[in-house]
């Protein structure tokens, strides 16, 4: 091969290089600009009047006096709607049944809207559930709620052999000749006083606990569910993975025994997590009985099994790449095995070892289908550390998938969902970060 | 490192004592499993009594199947279910010394809904049995546009699955190719989605997002469940072992304080009594 060619592909070998993490960089962009820009949405918005009242009732938060002014404000704007409504009450009376009829059912959707925007109306019965006690908290939410006020979504079902498009009707011209007319200009040129947006950064979205099923309220049960699991699942599958990975590597012989257990571990690594899900119900739940029901115990038991071979195989090479030499120094002065092992090979070892235990803190923290069965619920309270041997935890994976798939009013709180999934990758990421901190010092400590 | 070790514990200690209080260790918490139909209900209430009684309630949306298994298992104190228990589930508890008794909470009815996109208003019974028994399986056989139907049906699990068997089906089979979702948010999602879907969900869970279906000529609403006039209706119960009493007893009463009533209509749902 010629200097040329050798050159040239050299060169190629490089671009392709730096193409991949370009690639890669590019991915990782993708995957999180928008969790970061999303998530970041649950906690800085424009809250409306309606948050304020909401954090004051529900977490006596707030300047109880700036509020009551600020209520009477929007007071003032909010009683010209009311009484445009009241009004159009008195005329609907007068009408003749027929034209009763004919503005009705417009007129619950009006009324509907409105109860959306602005929380229950003049005349109504206090509502039981939060998420209809107080209007929308959110600005962003009360634009879109505005133009289901002013407008109303139809399909076009002119042809019936074809699938139809929707397209949005002006309500106003619907209520042509009646008082009601008046009613939408006001809101849409008003609404801004009526609710009083302003930007706040809201942090009690991650210390405060949920208010009727996500709808209001923080995340932190699930944060708190999602630290206990990973943690606890730690404390059982780390010493136990270590140990492990000790007597492979130092007291197995090998023999037939020995690699028949290390391809039981191998397999184990490849088990899909819903089968531990499975097993953790199967076996901790239903027949050790560790928990009455499904608790944080079980739950990590549960990972920490899903985790461990994991942690063993990288104890494994960890031990396995500390160099021989040591290991000869120290026994050649004396030492014994079981010593060279703790102050020896272990201390060389840890930075190898703390690796695999960052991996699978992460994948810990992570995983849904093992804490299905075994700890997670949708609803449920921030627990105490001395509740985990019993009770249950929401946790993040877990009601990441529940306001995903179940919950009955997914597409209103989607800014809750994105929040907890940007908690999600934030409280792994920080987990990683401190488990790596943790080694770098170790390391230096080794070398110093 | 010590530092670090210092600040983990600090965490932990933070952890404790910060929210220990509001677990409120005094008095068990009520452990609820079961259907997904249930669940907005079970969800609201447990919000409500935990605020008013200070107990603790965790709920889980597993599916009625699942709810009733926990409940012979002895792992849940309340099994929301969307349908009765059969004889064999009944049998099994027995076998367990555990003694189910049935709860009704609220009537639901079993809404059929398409996309919005869809202009066929009404079905038939026998109609909705040809669709998903595989008999009909374009929209332009029910007065539609020329579009292939998608069925979406829930998993074997469901008690949503069982009672639309038990109205509709009759005995006959779900073809084979229909789409199955795991629970009532996932089937409305989805048919949200899909322009040709047909499937159902829980009053609770309609909105405008889908358009829902009158079924031999009547629309599902509170109204026409209630006065049994809609026909794909059922009650929805809550399950518990033995005549419930102490906390669990204040629990399974709340639809029939004036407070839980209004809850179960603000969820859209037909309070019972």
């Amino acid at each position: 091969m010629n200097l040329g060619t050798r050159k040239l592909l050299d060169r190629s070998f490089t671009a392709l290089g730096i193409g991949s993490i370009v690639i890669m960089g590019l991915a990782l962009l993708v995957v999180l600009a928008p969790i970061v820009s999303k998530g970041v949405g649950a906690l800085v918005f424009r809250e409306t009047i309606e948050h304020r009242k909401l954090l004051s009732t529900e977490f006596h938060r707030g300047d109880g006096r700036e509020l009551e002014k600020e209520i009477a404000l929007s007071n003032g704007y909010r009683q010209k709607a009311f009484d445009m409504l009241a009004v159009f009450d008195q005329e609907l009376e007068q009408m003749t049944p027929e034209r009763q009829e004919q503005y009705r059912e417009s007129y619950d959707q009006v009324k509907t809207a409105l109860r959306g925007l602005l929380g229950p109306l003049p005349g109504d019965t206090d509502p039981e559930l939060a998420r209809n006690r107080y209007g929308q908290t959110r600005w962003d939410k009360a634009e879109e709620k505005l133009r289901e006020l002013l407008y109303e979504q139809k399909w076009d079902y002119s042809n019936p052999d074809v699938i139809a498009k929707p397209y949005d009707v002006s309500r106003a011209p619907g209520f042509a000749g009646t008082s009601l007319v008046r009613l939408f200009p006001y809101v849409e040129q008003n609404l801004d006083k009526m609710l009083l947006p302003e930007w706040t950064f809201y942090w009690g979205f991650i210390t405060d606990s949920s208010i009727d099923a996500h709808f209001f309220g923080g995340i932190w049960p699930e944060i708190q569910g999602t630290l206990f699991l990973a943690i606890g699942a730690m404390l059982f599958a780390f010493p136990l993975g270590v140990i492990a990975a000790v007597y492979f590597t130092e007291y197995a012989r090998d023999g037939f025994l020995t690699s028949m257990l290390r391809s039981a571990n191998s397999t184990l690594a490849g088990v899909p997590s819903i089968v531990f899900g499975l097993f953790g119900l199967a076996f901790f739940i239903n027949t050790l009985h560790v928990s009455e029901s499904k608790s944080v115990l079980a739950g990590s038991l549960t990972l920490a099994i899903m985790i461990l071979p994991t942690i063993i195989r990288a104890s494994e090479e960890a031990i396995l790449s500390v160099p021989k030499t040591y290991k000869e120094a120290s026994l050649g002065l004396g030492s014994t095995k079981w010593n060279t092992i703790m102050t020896v090979i272990l201390p060389a070892a840890l930075p190898g070892i703390l690796t695999g235990g960052v991996i699978s803190l992460g994948r810990a923290a992570g995983e849904t289908a093992p804490i299905i069965f075994t700890a997670a619920v949708s609803v449920g309270t921030a627990i105490g550390l001395g509740d985990v041997l019993s009770s249950p935890t929401p946790a993040l994976s877990w009601n990441i998938y529940n306001l995903a798939s179940e919950h009955e009013a997914a597409a209103q709180i989607r800014h809750v969902q994105y929040g907890m999934v940007l908690a999600l990758v934030t409280v792994v990421l920080l987990l990683n970060l401190s488990a790596v901190i943790l080694r770098a010092r170790i390391s230096k400590k080794l070398k110093g | 490192m010590r530092k670090l070790a210092t600040m983990l514990v600090a965490l932990m200690v933070i952890m404790t004592t910060g929210w220990a209080g509001n677990a409120g260790a005094a008095s068990k918490a009520i452990v609820i499993d079961g259907s997904t139909t249930v669940g907005p209900i079970a969800k609201s209430f447990a919000s409500y009594f935990m605020k008013k009684y200070k107990v603790p309630v965790t709920v889980s949306e597993s599916g009625s199947g699942n709810g009733a298994k926990s409940l012979i298992n002895g792992s849940c104190d309340i099994a929301d279910m969307s349908r009765s228990m059969k004889p064999q589930e009944i049998a099994a508890a027995k076998a367990r010394k555990i003694n189910p008794v049935a709860n009704v909470v609220a009537l639901d009815g079993l809404a059929m809904i398409v996309h919005p996109s869809n202009p066929v208003r009404a079905l038939t019974e026998a109609q909705i049995a040809d669709i998903f028994s595989g008999r009909l399986n374009n929209w332009r056989q029910v007065g539609g546009p020329n579009f292939p139907i998608v069925v979406i049906q829930r998993e074997s699990n469901s008690g949503t699955q069982e009672t639309f068997k038990e109205l509709v089906m009759k005995g006959r089979a779900v073809v084979s190719g229909a789409e199955t979702q795991a629970s009532n948010g996932a089937v409305k999602n989805r048919v949200s989605q899909t322009r040709g879907a047909i499937g159902f969900v829980g009053l609770g869970y309609l909105d405008a997002s889908v358009k829902k279906i009158a079924v031999n000529g009547v629309l599902p609403s509170a109204a026409t469940v209630k006065n049994k006039t809609y026909r794909l209706s059922r009650d929805l119960y809550m399950y518990t072992n033995g005549k419930p009493a102490g906390v669990v007893g204040t629990f399974i009463d709340l639809p029939n304080t004036p407070d839980g009533k209004r809850i179960i209509q603000e969820l859209g749902f037909v309070p019972k009594y």
